[in-house]
């Protein structure tokens, strides 16, 4: 059962329009995030099916790009996160897909990010009512639920890149 | 630990518990998540909270959304219902201002509580503080109508979908709806069977319907069907609270929702590429707003 708790229902709490398209997508950018200790300086961000359609309207550009930016679901800068990015010097690109090869859901995005000798690509899917789930880290298919309530650092540990870990060290 | 997985579960467990609904729900939730039924319940106040201020905000913001297609609307309504002048009756009028009003904010990028989509967020609101205004039903009442809500969504998610994109409007405003009626039915005092019952009258009445969000907003047709949602939600307690039952058993509906929203094509799931969205407005809309698509 992908939904658990009656926060997953009731929540979470976020800036609209849509839960789906935007609140969910910031928890998958905001997890990257943590993945990279930090937002990425480049990103290639690839949306399929229903989010490619209509990104625009739902603002889930901006909601990625915000939850890279460690953004939550209920911050009111996600409107301005495209400009927060220029300001940090993010550079970002998207591309748009019909269908991914990994997985058969409608909102889904595949993001490669990278921040200094860190790479990660990592593939989310938006379940609906603001969950979500990372299914793909580099090339291993995986499992992770998300929602706005968890802590995305502690969720993202086990999955740092080894240059993290190696930086940490020193 | 409970796990419920169905409808006629919960019936079971709330005639074995001797619970209400959203009593099972706020149980279940203390089982798994740990934390205690305080903490629990003061993290549900802190979403009404929200919701409140969302309808407070909404409903005196005569200001039009970025794209320009939505809007103001709620101050004309509740204008209209202070004058007496509205024929729904005041459960339902107010339920439709409140609802107007927080999904106004969301499509103004405000904050509100996804119940359980941002899409569908005008619904309870607009049924829960219609209550408290008509019947004075308090706040620590309306908290606990949202456990009750988050119980029936929990089943709807798990056994269907509550995402446009997955299953169509059905699944979103349907299931706020489905959602809503069972609520007010189990705060004024319902059987959980008649909760159930009414959930499955609502949902029966939303049935197939698709999502066509003109230009991929959630705006147009998904405001006003919020509105309306509240006065299905409605029109689905008192029949549920006058004794009359849905004749297909709430889990046989949500099966049959399931199976609808597979059968959609992928254009009436959110993508904005049929119903009302490639009406001839809604393509000049779509035109208007954004270059990106050849
Ligand atoms: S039409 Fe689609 S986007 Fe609009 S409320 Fe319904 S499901 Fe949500």
């Amino acid at each position: 059962m992908e939904f658990q708790s009656c926060f997953d229902i009731i929540g979470p709490i976020m800036v609209g329009p849509s839960s789906s398209h935007t609140a969910g997508v910031v928890s998958i950018g905001k997890f990257i995030y943590e993945l990279l200790g930090d937002y990425p300086q480049e990103t290639n961000i690839v949306f399929y099916d229903s989010f490619a359609e209509t990104y625009q309207g739902h603002g889930t550009d901006k909601a990625l790009i915000g939850g890279l930016l460690g953004m939550d679901t209920d911050d009111s800068r996600i409107k301005y996160a495209l400009e927060k990015a220029k300001e940090c010097g993010m550079q970002y690109q998207f591309e748009f897909e019909n269908d991914c090869e990994y997985i058969d859901h409608p909102n889904t995005t595949i993001v490669t990010a990278k921040r200094g000798d860190r790479v990660v690509k990592v593939g989310g899917v938006s379940l609906g009512g603001g969950l979500s789930k990372i299914f793909l880290i580099d090339d291993e298919m995986v499992a992770i639920r998300l929602s706005a309530g968890d802590d995305f650092s502690i969720l993202a540990s086990p999955y740092q890149p080894k240059g993290k870990a190696l930086v940490k060290a020193i | 630990m409970m796990e419920i997985q169905s409808m006629k579960e919960l019936i079971e467990a709330c005639h074995r518990e001797k619970k209400s609904i959203g009593e099972i729900m706020l149980m279940m939730e203390a089982e798994k998540s740990g934390k205690d039924e305080g903490t629990i319940i003061s993290m549900m106040e802190e979403r009404l909270i929200k919701m409140k201020e969302a309808v407070d905000s909404g409903i005196k913001d005569a200001s039009t959304a970025p794209s320009g297609i939505s809007g103001g609307d709620a101050v004309k309504m509740s204008e209209y219902v202070h004058q007496g002048k509205s024929l729904s009756g005041d459960y339902i009028s107010n339920a439709m201002s409140f609802s107007l009003a927080t999904s106004e904010s969301n499509a103004r990028m405000g904050v509100i509580v996804a119940t359980p989509t941002a899409g569908a967020a005008g619904i309870l609101p607009g049924v829960l503080f219609s209550l408290h205004k008509n019947d004075g039903t308090p706040y620590h009442e309306l908290v606990k109508g949202l456990f009750t809500a988050s119980m029936l969504g929990l089943v709807i998610a798990n056994r269907s979908f509550i995402s446009g994109a997955a299953g169509g409007c059905q699944a979103e405003v349907g299931s706020a709806t489905a959602m809503a009626a069972g609520t007010i039915v189990e705060l004024k005092g319902g059987t959980p069977q008649q909760v159930v019952n009414a959930t499955a009258i609502a949902m029966k009445s939303l049935l197939g319907l698709v999502c066509d969000p003109v230009g991929g907003l959630v705006e147009v047709p998904c405001i006003k069907r919020n509105v309306i949602g509240t006065s299905i939600a409605f029109s689905a307690a008192d029949m549920s609270l006058a004794g009359v039952k849905s004749r297909i058993p709430c889990d046989e509906v949500i099966e049959a929702m399931y199976k609808v929203g597979k059968d959609m094509p992928r254009t009436l799931r959110e993508t904005a590429l049929g119903g009302l969205a490639m009406t001839e407005t809604g393509k000049e809309v779509k035109e208007r707003l954004f270059c990106r698509k050849s």
